[in-house]
């Protein structure tokens, strides 16, 4: 496989190998532009993957030490796992689920719909939907993303979506299906058709789910373009006099530091990671950290407003068997303000198997005891939904460095702090009310309501804004602050739209590379 | 609202009388626990026995049967498995073994103050678990929950008795094996119908 030297300036080096990194590696391999990837996870491959929810948590997720901070439960209940992603060759999308949602026209344009709101910080994008659209159109294909754009049939329902598109149909409901999701219901791309296994989230046993673990990475290295060292922990990028980004320092597996020298840097670590490396690459030149003369890195920082809400039915419903996210209901998603909260949110089935259901039914120190374990034993009546709704920017929720304590690399533990606003408080009410009326419809007994989760989506603290004083990088992800240096991950979310990022994340990772190759030819980078 | 409670749904049906069957259970499961955790310690397992006493050992097993109680639904040896864990965690860690031993004596304690009778001889399901709420912060609880959590829920041998498969990859997954196999709500779209919506 192909090596590149440390000293090779030429390069582009990517931080990260997934939806953002992996996805632009692959793109700029393909144009002929030479990178190295800095993946801080190990190499996966199909051995690793088990349909067993607590071993592939153990295996992949980033367990290196964070703390939770702020208002939100987790910072009680889940002190150390402010978030739920992947540590590994592929990144989150070994993890993802597979929904492939577009952003909606409002949801970029959010100061100018919702107007100011107190206590947020929220910003329009410097793009618009229909800019977008071309590059959502390339990310569908791209990843095999079933609907129009693919001519790809939305996957066969399960038995748990059954149940809430019958209460969603008997509630008056038009806009519920099966998809879109970047999951094979065909053979196509050469990978296979789903085989309704589930455990969708614990990595696709099969390659049926779009993961650049075995599509961008290792087309990215068949072009003789692409270096990927993985166990490669990005630790801090180094400046030249002039203020370009010059290299990117890494330890590897053995703790061994080296210094990639760069072209061009782009991060891609995902939204806690990214804005910590540009934070702890402060310097004498940029005091308060890379590309953040506005004061914006590490802020802003959005999880969607989620929570779970479970129905119990009257008859045997087996939820476990078949795709994870077997379907979405859409019509929530709109701005109506009489609601009582600006913006939208989606309900997706999403399938827990029973380790997972019992740790998140209730969790924290009390979710134990008879409630508890009647509820479980239930388990197999029951149907439910995963609540993701947008969330509101505020600048208070961030990522900051701990004062005193460090991790194994010797770089400062993060601290990712989350208070929900009240926009958030109102959404989720609405969005339970919601739930437990589509699943009445249907006969339910019981209805569960449970907090969010640590978050898979992260967002935002890096963001896109026009006016450099608001924001971190332009339209195309370039730091407003140094040309040669690029955010290709989800931390450039000026807003969170209710949707899953991912699909924005890969459209926006062909978009910049586009850019990059156009920049990198006429020579301003 | 985002707190970490469980909300019942508000039309939620009468419950079935579900203490008069926990409280049978309990009536039966007390009287094989001395016995039981006895045999299991001193017998099969003898280096665990100076963990705790037999009478320790029992308050933890009803202590482990109250944490996730499945009286109708488990087995007592799922619960004992729990107890041989805690146990042998106990071997493995003085401090922690210091910290069960004190936590069930200041349950104990806290049982005979208000009832009159030890921790284990309540017979009121409610009462007990009301006693290990005022507990449920202290490590020594937390410690013996969360050993409890993995051994009864993520645990394979006792997932078919809650209905949940688990693996299916080395089955093929579930698309012949009941993934679209409920029959009290219709069928989905067919192929034809799913492809027409995706088709221009």
């Amino acid at each position: 496989m192909t090596q590149f030297d440390l000293n090779d300036d030429t390069v582009v080096v990517i931080i990260g190998s997934g939806a953002g990194g992996g996805t632009l590696a692959n793109e700029l391999a393909q144009k002929g532009i030479k990178s190295v990837v800095l993946e801080a996870g190990k190499r996966f491959d199909f051995g690793d993957i088990e349909n067993d929810e607590w071993a592939m948590f153990n295996k992949i997720s980033w367990l290196d030490k964070r703390y939770s901070a702020g208002g939100w439960h987790g910072a009680v209940n889940h002190p150390n796992l402010p978030a739920w992603i992947v540590k590994g060759f592929g990144g989150s999308t070994v993890h993802w689920a597979g929904v492939s949602l577009r952003l909606k026209d409002y949801e970029f344009k959010t100061r100018t719909t919702y107007g100011e709101i107190a206590g947020a910080n929220v910003e329009d994008w410097p793009v618009s939907l229909e800019e977008m659209v071309p590059w959502y159109e390339k990310a569908e294909l791209k990843m095999g993303v079933t609907g129009k754009t693919t001519g790809m049939p939305h996957l066969p329902w399960n038995n748990g979506f059954r149940v809430l598109a019958e209460g969603c149909r008997r509630t008056g409901r038009t806009d519920y299906n099966s998809g879109p999701m970047a999951i094979n219901s065909v053979e196509r791309d050469d990978r296979p058709s789903c085989q309704q296994i589930g455990f969708c989230m614990q990595g696709c046993a099969i390659g049926a789910k779009w993961s650049t673990m075995y599509t961008e990475l290792p087309r990215a290295e068949e072009t003789g373009n692409c270096e990927i060292r993985t166990e490669a922990m990005a630790l801090k990028i180094e400046h030249d006099e002039s203020g370009k980004v010059t290299g990117v320092v890494y330890a590897d597996a053995d703790g061994n530091q080296h210094l990639q020298k760069a072209r061009v840097v782009c991060v891609a670590g995902n939204t806690i990671e990214s804005p910590r490396l540009l934070l702890n690459s402060a310097s004498s030149m940029f005091p308060d950290g890379l590309a953040n003369s506005s004061g914006q890195v590490g802020k802003n920082y959005m999880t969607h407003t989620t929570a779970g809400c479970y129905a119990v039915l009257p008859e045997k419903v087996h939820m476990f068997r078949g795709t994870s996210v077997a379907g979405i209901v859409g019509d929530e998603v709109k701005d109506v303000p009489s609601r009582g909260f600006n913006g939208g949110y989606y309900l997706e089935f999403l399938s827990l198997g029973l380790p997972f259901m019992a740790a998140f039914l209730e969790p924290g120190n009390t979710g134990w005891g008879r409630s508890v374990a009647r509820a479980l034993e239930q388990y197999d009546q029951m149907s439910g939904v995963w609540i993701c709704g947008e969330d509101m920017a505020q600048e208070q929720n961030g990522v900051t460095l701990h004062e005193s304590e460090v991790d194994q690399y010797g770089l400062p533990v993060p601290v990712v702090a989350k208070t929900p606003h009240n926009n958030d408080y109102e959404m989720t009410s609405h969005a339970y009310e919601t739930t437990a009326q589509i699943y009445e419809a249907v006969g339910a007994t019981d209805v569960y309501e449970l907090p969010a989760y640590p978050a898979s989506h992260n967002m935002g603290t890096n963001r896109m804004h026009a006016d450099p004083s608001k924001g971190v990088v332009n339209a195309h992800g370039q730091s407003h602050d140094i040309a040669n240096l690029f955010v290709s991950d989800g931390s450039q979310f000026t807003s969170s739209g209710a949707c899953n990022p991912t699909l924005t994340i890969v459209a926006l990772a062909i978009r910049q590379a586009e850019y990059l190759a156009q920049e990198m030819g006429a020579g301003n980078i | 609202m985002l707190q970490g409670r469980i909300v019942f749904h508000r039309l939620k049906k009468p419950e079935k009388d579900y203490a008069g069957v926990s409280r049978r259970m309990f009536l039966m499961t007390t009287a094989m626990a001395g016995v039981t955790v006895g045999t299991m310690t001193a017998g099969v397992r003898p280096g665990l026995a100076a963990a705790l006493d037999d009478q320790q050992s029992a308050q933890l097993l009803r202590m482990v049967q109250d944490i996730y109680p499945h009286p109708d639904l488990l087995p007592l040896s799922a619960y004992e498995d729990v107890v041989a864990t805690v146990l042998a965690g106990m071997d493995n860690d003085e401090s922690a073994a210091k910290a069960v031993r004190e936590g069930l004596t200041q349950l104990n304690a806290m049982a005979q103050e208000i009832y009159g009778s030890a921790y284990a001889d309540i017979e009121d399901p409610d009462a007990r678990e009301g006693l290990l709420r005022t507990v449920e912060n202290e490590g020594f609880f937390q410690g013996i929950r969360w050993k409890a959590y993995f051994g009864i829920y993520d645990n394979k041998e006792l997932w078919p008795l809650f209905g949940y498969e688990g693996s299916s990859v080395e089955h093929g997954g579930y698309i012949d094996r009941g993934f679209s196999d409920i029959t009290f709500v219709p069928q989905g779209p067919t192929l034809e119908e799913r492809l027409a919506e995706v088709q221009n």
